[in-house]
């Protein structure tokens, strides 16, 4: 037995034991445990193989900064690969399995690739696998990836919930260590609103593992009665098990909380994890301190930790890590953990400390090396024993793991995300976080403060200060004594030369001392540049533990201080957060909210088949029992509204209500045709130009009353074209009354087209809807039979008698239904989108097909609508400039394939007859094709060079996507009823 | 993840209530005004680094555009004002 | 022929899968308020605040610096319409069908509602009596708290269901129910 739980001590709970495997090993860990500290307990040190050479990996830390101990932790759908056992809750069932070996952890095959080692270092790739490039993707990188890697993931869906949320404080602290507790404790007890986060299920940080006395008590007591008292304060929230992973503008902070993690059989009703967004007026980061480790050979054999991580797992878990322990250190912690560990009967062989001088004192009959180092590490699967040096004399150290301490460095990650990089000190030979503003900054170990003391006081202090400046009357906090501190100072070791295994800097990438210099050698000096050359820093864990150390031995290398080389860029996230918990509810179709029409009850059970239009779901066609294909629908939809009459729903057309008296001024300078003498009771199309002359938008606009429009604006137009009027109203012309709200929603709005329209109509219809009475483009409010008040419109966009009715929207469905049985005898039917455009295109009607972005009025026909005598609209000065007067624009005209049944597609370009297809020849392309019922062939509108002067020319519709060449005829772009007779009927 | 700008009707707000259309600078010339005025109005901008005034729509909100006065580095916001009420400011200037 | 019009709330279907009782967290959704979108002519605002504040049996919710919701539970859309259009300098448009109101209350109504909106709802911040637009559930609403643990959401109807479904989703932590109000 090497590792092993002790009898009493740590903050877990002895009386809930908790079964878990391992790689299919059944073991027992405690509650209050994670899953490293289980499997220590179990004497478990081999967790993992590493990602390059497959080397045998134990743990280095007790925290979220591991980077060898990745598990998949569960299984099936919820199997989560690269889950770091030191920050992993056990519960009861966990399955846990290892990962990047085969057949076994013990035995795995490709830890041959630490024999080719002296081939794979830094820039191997990049050498290795330049030519032939096609062999890259189909050979190398697959074989690449097979053979380095981390765990697989689960390709089905995840089965959980995940939910985002926003939450608001005064005060954000972020770590619930001793300056956290004290800096919430503080904000608390004067009345602010506190927020405390921590990545641990038990909150305390340092101290749940120090072994100090904090006014008499010990540390992890006084931390248990701190939170206590921060639970029964109503202003302060706290939030175990959340991770502030970003800190972004305007002091919101992302953070991710694992609200189910934890637990063997989640609630359905709960989401597996949450994502907060935390809005704080002030935030105090409280992330304390890493602790370097020492850079020498075999640093990375199982059972080789940080000094800190030996205490915690004896101090906060019970577990001692080995049953004799070697310490290398250049500090006072490798001191303090000699210290614990002998004082709970645990033998601690020697102390090796690389100082010649240090103040501190080895526990009696420990034997301090000074000016030692460790030079190799001897073991297979875990330390067996050390080779020490000093003074060019080497010994033996018979140890089954070792201590190590390479001094401190504040974990400044947040502080830096936002472009600040930290700071380097040569007092506390650290980097630091930088100077943010005073909104944000940093306590405790964050901050540099070294002692718990000083820790407890800094958190008191920095908070204090912010509550002043939010105008808060700050609490006086009384700071315990702190008994038992051990001295915090250290002196700097980068590496230790000369050592024949290799010394390890970036334990996840497997990047050594070697591939640093490989680096420097071969002229990626830069520290961003040496990153990427040997991926120091650049695996899941980003080099927290690693990144000081290289900017230390770079420097070292380079002969310049670490102020020099400075550090790679911080970015979000500190740790890993999940797709899951970014996606939030928003997945499937919830992806994004949906828009249902007030008649989409009535198309669903006409048979509709639904098309997505932006976010609404629209009518696109209404199957009919034998109909095989959408276009047999589409064609008998077509033709019964020509031929008798159909039934369209039209809600999702923008409605925007326009009062005031400079109404009609206004509409005046947005359209560019005239406005000013629309008669009430009209509607008029209306056409908008952008600007820079390009239509933007076109619709109608109704006069209700002398000053009391309403406007209608395309499905997909309907919120661009209000932001455009209010942008009109209110930078343009803020001296014109006119005011706008959206009533989009509030109608049911159908389109009766087909000559039996009025017919039916009347039917329904109180008042006098005769031609004469209600004529083209009349507007009334109207009286439904029963009373019910509506509008109508006498509005076409199919070329046919037609109207549009609009009804409050509640009573939709009930007058679209009343409407098809008025009208079963003249054989209605409902329309959908599809046969919409179909009717348009025979009439050469324009959309958004035509209507792209690159078209003027006169590009579509529509030239004459233009009231150029107006002194201003909105586009009015550049619609007249070169370019968009050019002969040679493209022109709008109809198509019809030269034999009527050969297929023309929207998106196929024209070409002249014979040309070969390029760039030079391209003549112009279709916007809108369908098959017309009415003339029995395939018809098109396309924008074609010149187009209107080319009436009846032969020329080549080249679709080369779709591999069809079909030769068409120019013609006029209105195909059905040239003269508008039918809409006047 | 978020960034947030304090509309002056309604508050602090998270930015994805907001549209932004760009520069707040340009005014729209007199239909009178040279062929170079028009052109520079609508197609020329600055791209500057730093602080600037820009156009924001608070469409999930009051609707109503705001010069929001920001430096686009930072994003540090130094004011947003209402458009009608900047441009009445500016008038009275 | 006389037609019987048979008025439909678009959250019908959605409602139909919450039968039994209200929980202590629970959604109503009023099945037939009368709504306006009140608009205050240019120059008119102050004026139209004062007015509208002191009439009865509707309750103001703030959109913007000149526009307003107008909703009544009790009173019908003439008395309003008549009441409203008496205020000079006022335009009204009606949105009674337009507009979904739903309340939603209950002692973890703010823990729900920080999952759909991002406004801080403290009661020192957004205090009872307050309202403004905002997103909600991704979608343009407006909200108003009419109690500690009340607030009211008014949202486009072609919206409703899918913010009836999220609100709902957001609210199966605390087992929050739904009905129409005279359920």
């Amino acid at each position: 037995m090497t590792s092993y739980r002790l009898d009493a001590g740590g903050a877990i709970n002895r009386a809930q034991a908790l079964t878990f495997t391992f790689d299919g090993q059944s073991f027992k860990g405690l509650d209050g445990d994670t899953v490293a500290s289980a499997l220590l307990a179990n004497d478990q040190m081999l967790m993992a193989r590493s990602f390059k050479y497959h080397r045998p990996r134990g743990v280095v830390t007790a925290g979220s900064s591991e980077p060898n101990a990745l598990l998949t932790i569960g299984s099936g759908l919820r199997a989560e690969p690269n889950a770091r056992a030191t920050v992993t809750e056990l519960y009861d069932g966990l399955v846990t399995t290892s990962q990047n070996r085969w057949p076994s952890l013990k035995t795995d095959i490709g830890a041959v690739n630490g024999l080719l080692s002296p081939f794979l270092g830094a820039g191997f790739y990049y050498k290795t696998f330049m030519w032939p490039a096609s062999f890259w993707e189909k050979l190398y990188e697959p074989l690449i990836r097979r053979a380095a890697g981390l765990g697989k993931l689960v390709l089905q869906p995840d089965p959980d919930r995940y939910e985002k949320c926003w939450a608001h404080c005064d005060l954000l602290v972020i770590g619930a260590g001793p300056a956290g507790l004290m800096a919430a404790l503080v904000a608390g007890r004067s009345g602010a609103r506190v927020i405390l986060a921590d990545e641990s299920f038990t909150l305390g940080g340092s101290l749940l593992s120090e072994n100090v006395a904090i006014g008499e008590t010990p540390a992890s007591e006084f931390a248990k009665r701190t939170i206590e008292e921060l639970a029964s304060l109503p202003n302060v929230t706290l939030m175990p098990r959340t991770t502030v992973f970003g800190w972004y503008d305007d002091m919101v902070f992302g953070a991710v909380e694992r609200v189910q993690k934890h637990v063997a059989s989640p609630s359905p009703d709960l989401p597996m994890e949450r994502l907060w967004r935390i809005v704080a007026k002030r935030a105090i980061l409280a992330s304390g301190a890493e602790e370097r480790p020492l850079v020498f050979g075999g640093n990375d054999k199982p059972g080789v930790m940080t000094a800190g991580a030996v205490r915690s797992y004896l101090n906060r878990y019970g577990v001692a890590v080995g049953s004799r322990l070697a310490i290398f250190t250049n500090g006072g912690s490798g001191y303090r953990t000699a210290a614990d560990l002998t004082a709970r009967g645990i033998k601690v062989t020697a102390i090796i400390d690389a100082r010649q001088q240090a103040p501190d004192l080895g526990p009696d009959g420990v034997r301090v090396i000074r000016n030692g180092a460790v030079v190799a590490t001897k073991g297979r699967h875990r330390l067996e024993s050390l080779i020490a040096e000093r003074a060019g004399f080497q010994e033996v150290i018979d140890c089954d793991a070792l201590a190590m301490s390479g001094g401190w460095s504040p974990i400044v990650h947040l502080m830096c995300q936002r472009g600040a990089k930290p700071i380097w000190s040569e007092e506390k030979q650290a980097f630091m976080a930088p100077n943010v503003g005073g909104a944000f900054v940093a306590a405790g170990g964050a901050h540099g403060a070294d002692t718990i003391y000083a820790c407890l006081r800094d958190g008191a202090a920095k908070a204090a200060a912010m509550m002043g400046e939010l105008g808060f009357s700050a609490y006086q906090a009384t700071l315990p004594e702190v008994e038992g501190e051990y001295d915090p100072s250290f002196a700097p070791v980068w590496y230790v030369p000369g050592a024949k295994d290799k010394a390890f800097v970036d334990f996840q990438n497997d990047v050594h001392v070697g591939d640093l210099g490989i680096a420097q050698r071969e002229g990626f000096r830069h520290i961003e540049h040496t990153k990427r050359y040997t991926t120091s820093g650049m695996a899941t864990d980003q080099g927290k533990l690693g990144n000081v150390n290289t900017a230390g031995i770079v420097a070292g290398m380079r002969g310049v201080s670490p102020a020099e080389i400075g550090t790679t860029t911080f970015r979000p996230f500190y740790t890993p957060v999940s797709f899951g918990a970014l996606a939030g509810a928003a997945r499937g179709e919830h992806a994004a909210p949906v828009r249902t029409s007030p008649l989409h009850g009535w198309a669903k059970k006409n048979g509709a088949t639904f098309v997505e239009s932006g976010l609404w779901y629209r009518s696109a066609w209404f199957a009919k029992e034998g109909e095989k294909t959408w276009r047999d629908s589409v064609d008998r939809e077509v033709l019964n509204v020509r031929a008798n009459a159909g039934l369209c729903d039209v809600s999702t057309l923008g409605k925007i209500e326009i009062f005031g008296a400079g109404a009609a001024e206004f509409l005046n300078r947005v359209y560019c045709n005239g406005f000013l003498k629309l008669p009430v009771g009209k509607a008029r199309y209306g056409l908008m130009l952008r600007e820079d002359g390009i239509v933007f938008d076109d619709g109608t606009t109704s006069r209700l009353s002398e000053q009391h429009y309403v406007m209608t604006t395309t499905t997909a137009y309907a919120a661009e074209v209000m932001a455009h009027l209010e942008f009109c109203a209110q930078t343009f012309w803020p001296e014109l009354d006119v005011r706008f709200v959206f009533v989009t929603d509030e109608w049911a709005q159908m389109s009766l087209a087909g000559p039996k329209a009025r017919i039916i109509l009347s039917r329904i219809v109180e008042d006098d809807i005769s031609n004469v009475a209600f004529s083209f483009l009349a507007v009334r409010t109207v009286t439904l039979r029963g009373g019910l008040k509506a509008r109508l419109f006498r509005i076409s966009f199919s070329g046919e008698l037609a109207y549009e009715l609009a009804v409050p929207a509640g009573y939709g469905e009930a007058v679209a239904d009343a409407i098809m049985e008025a009208g079963r005898e003249e054989a209605i039917c409902a329309y959908g989108v599809e046969a919409l455009n179909v009717l348009r295109i025979e009439k050469g009607f324009v959309t958004h097909n035509e209507l792209d972005g690159r078209t003027t009025a006169d590009d579509v026909g529509l030239g004459k609508m233009m009231a150029m005598q107006k002194a201003d609209f909105i586009g009015k000065r550049l619609s007249t400039r070169f370019g968009l007067t050019a002969a040679d624009r493209l022109q709008l005209v109809g198509l019809k394939p030269v034999e009527a049944d050969k297929e023309i597609k929207a998106g196929a370009h024209l070409l002249k007859e014979n040309a070969k297809p390029s760039l030079a020849n391209d003549q112009g392309f279709v916007s809108s094709a369908c098959f017309s019922p009415t003339l029995g062939g395939f018809i098109a509108l396309a924008m074609l060079k010149s187009g209107r002067e080319r009436t009846g020319e032969h020329i080549v519709v080249w679709d080369a996507l779709r591999g069809a060449e079909v030769p068409a005829e120019v013609c006029q772009p209105v195909f059905f009823d040239p003269d508008n007779t039918r809409l006047h009927l | 993840m978020a960034s947030l700008i304090t509309c002056p009707h309604c508050g602090t707000r998270p930015k994805e209530e907001f549209s932004i259309r760009g520069a707040a600078a340009p005014r729209r010339p007199s239909p009178a005004a040279r062929d170079e005025v028009w052109h520079r109005y609508v197609y020329v901008r600055d791209n500057p680094k730093g602080r600037y005034e820009e156009y924001w729509h608070h469409a999930a909100g009051c609707r109503r555009w705001l010069v929001v006065d920001r430096d686009n580095l930072t994003h540090e916001v130094f004011g947003v004002t209402d458009a009608t009420d900047h441009l009445t400011a500016e008038a009275g200037e | 022929m006389a037609l019987n019009l048979l008025h439909r709330h678009v959250l019908e279907d959605h409602i139909l899968g919450f039968h039994g009782g209200a929980n202590p967290n629970h959604l109503s959704v009023v099945r037939r308020p009368v709504i306006f979108s009140v608009l205050a002519h240019a120059g008119r605002e102050g004026q139209v605040r004062e007015a509208l504040a002191k009439a009865e049996d509707i309750a103001i919710r703030a959109c913007g610096p000149s526009e307003w919701l107008a909703v009544s539970q009790t009173a019908g859309a003439e008395h309003v319409a008549a009441q409203l259009s008496a205020i000079p300098g006022v335009s009204l448009a009606e949105q009674s069908d337009g507009k979904v109101l739903m309340a939603i209350a209950g002692p973890s109504v703010r823990r729900i509602l920080a999952k759909c909106v991002a406004v801080d709802l403290h009661p020192d911040v957004f205090a009872e009596g307050q309202s403004a637009n905002m997103m909600c559930c991704h979608v343009v609403a407006n909200l108003a708290r009419t109690g500690a643990d009340t607030f009211e959401i008014i949202v486009p109807r072609s919206f409703a269901g899918s913010v009836f479904e999220e609100l709902t989703e957001m609210g199966r932590e605390h087992a929050l129910t739904a009905s129409f109000l005279d359920a």
